[in-house]
């Protein structure tokens, strides 16, 4: 294989950019992604002779279509202001543009509005139902904040041999606690997951014993309604059982 | 979620709409305006649907989201799509839960033959091919204002 990487660039990068005339504007289909394959767009708007470089606030309708959420957050509307002031692009009325000033600017705004576009709909990786996020995430962020040390994903071997793996083991100043976060998306797994804590507290249970003898918080993900009553009694009687829609109660019990 | 999860909630066909559909202004106030509505389902699955139509990019887009996993159906239009495996699917592709590459495979949906500047018609063959029924109505998204966006 023979590679000529600056004739290779000079040639084909431009020919990865195509364009459409679509509803007046001039649609130009980039190479770039939005997180789930679907191709980023950009249309060139002329007005009195001024030229805008925009993509008609797809960006943020791609985003708005992959959320549980109503609304954008505080939150992320300043990670989306800190998009916009990197690369240099005015945010009007939902829609990432840029002005060009001159003809020259084409090429250099189209490649900045695009990074901006993926940056803006990669804020798809902070919300709460990415795949590779749950809401251990949120979890630790609570612990953090609230500067409790805790330590995640350690595995101890139960009493049977098994090694089991539990989310979180803090440590406040009056009592240290092993925590099991429990969270399904579906009715079907809930009872399931709840057997799983079950079988792991009671294997667990000789850390229990003694004068450092630990806590054991079983932590409901109650923000969908999928769990019975049956579950909470299921793992009430080896743990303390806390919900996290009430965090101050869930953190009471870490220094209880 | 699992693949026969998926499968099992997509061809239960009490999945419906009971309310009347209508598309408001977005929160930015940009070209796009939206929808969203509960789905209902005598096993109780949590799911609604956003809409999305773009006026000026003639962009339309219907997902189907489970409060717990995101989104995992959804269809666009008026907008091309990248696979895993590096093909271009086309303007018109739809996306379904995978247990491999969750919902980022798409393919062509030969039941969607209305256009993306169709919303009312498109979403009766979404609801059709999602096993969803809907009660109520959809009304046409509004006119976009004439004041110019640029």
């Amino acid at each position: 294989m023979n590679i000529i990487p600056c004739e290779q660039i000079e040639e084909k990068i431009g020919k990865l950019f195509s364009c459409t005339e679509v509803n007046g504007y001039v649609r130009i289909r980039t190479p770039y992604l939005y997180p789930d394959g679907d191709v980023i767009d950009v249309f060139l708007s002329e007005k009195n002779g001024s030229y805008t470089l925009t993509d008609l606030g797809e960006t943020l309708g791609w985003l708005k279509t992959q959320t549980v959420a109503p609304k954008k957050s505080p939150k992320q509307r300043q990670l989306i202001a800190d998009v916009c002031l990197n690369h240099g692009i005015e945010l009007f009325r939902g829609m990432l543009t840029v002005r060009l000033r001159t003809a020259d600017d084409l090429t250099e705004a189209l490649v900045r509005l695009s990074q901006a576009s993926v940056r803006v709909a990669d804020l798809w990786f902070t919300f709460r139902t990415r795949a590779v996020e749950s809401i251990t995430d949120e979890v630790a962020e609570l612990l953090t904040e609230r500067q409790i040390s805790y330590d995640y994903t350690e595995r101890l071997p139960g009493r049977s041999g098994r090694i089991w793996t539990v989310d979180f083991h803090t440590r406040h100043p009056r009592k240290s606690s092993w925590i099991y976060v429990l969270s399904t998306g579906s009715r079907a797994a809930a009872r399931g997951v709840a057997e799983h804590v079950l079988a792991a507290w009671y294997d667990l249970s000789h850390l229990k014993i003694g004068p450092q003898g630990l806590n054991f918080i079983s932590l409901f993900d109650d923000t969908l309604d999928i769990w019975s009553a049956e579950d909470f009694k299921l793992v009430g009687d080896l743990s303390d059982v806390s919900f996290w829609s009430k965090p101050d109660e869930f953190l009471e019990k870490l220094a209880a | 979620m699992i693949q026969a999860e998926f499968e099992v909630l997509l061809s239960d066909n009490t999945k419906r709409v009971d309310e009347d559909i209508s598309w408001s202004e977005d929160e930015d106030r940009s070209p796009g305006v939206e929808f969203r509505v509960e789905v209902t389902s005598d096993p109780g699955y949590p799911l609604f649907i956003k809409g999305w139509y773009n006026r000026e990019a003639q962009t339309l887009s219907y997902a189907l989201i489970h409060r717990g996993v995101g989104r995992i159906y959804g269809l666009d239009l008026g907008k091309d799509d990248h696979n895993p495996s590096c093909v271009y699917v086309g303007e018109k592709h739809k996306h379904s839960w995978n247990d491999l590459v969750r919902d980022k495979e798409a393919h062509v949906p030969a039941d969607i033959t209305a256009a993306a500047t169709e919303p009312v018609e498109v979403w009766r063959q979404f609801c059709q091919e999602a096993r969803i029924s809907h009660k109520g109505t959809m009304q046409p998204p509004p006119q976009i204002n004439l004041e110019m966006f640029l």
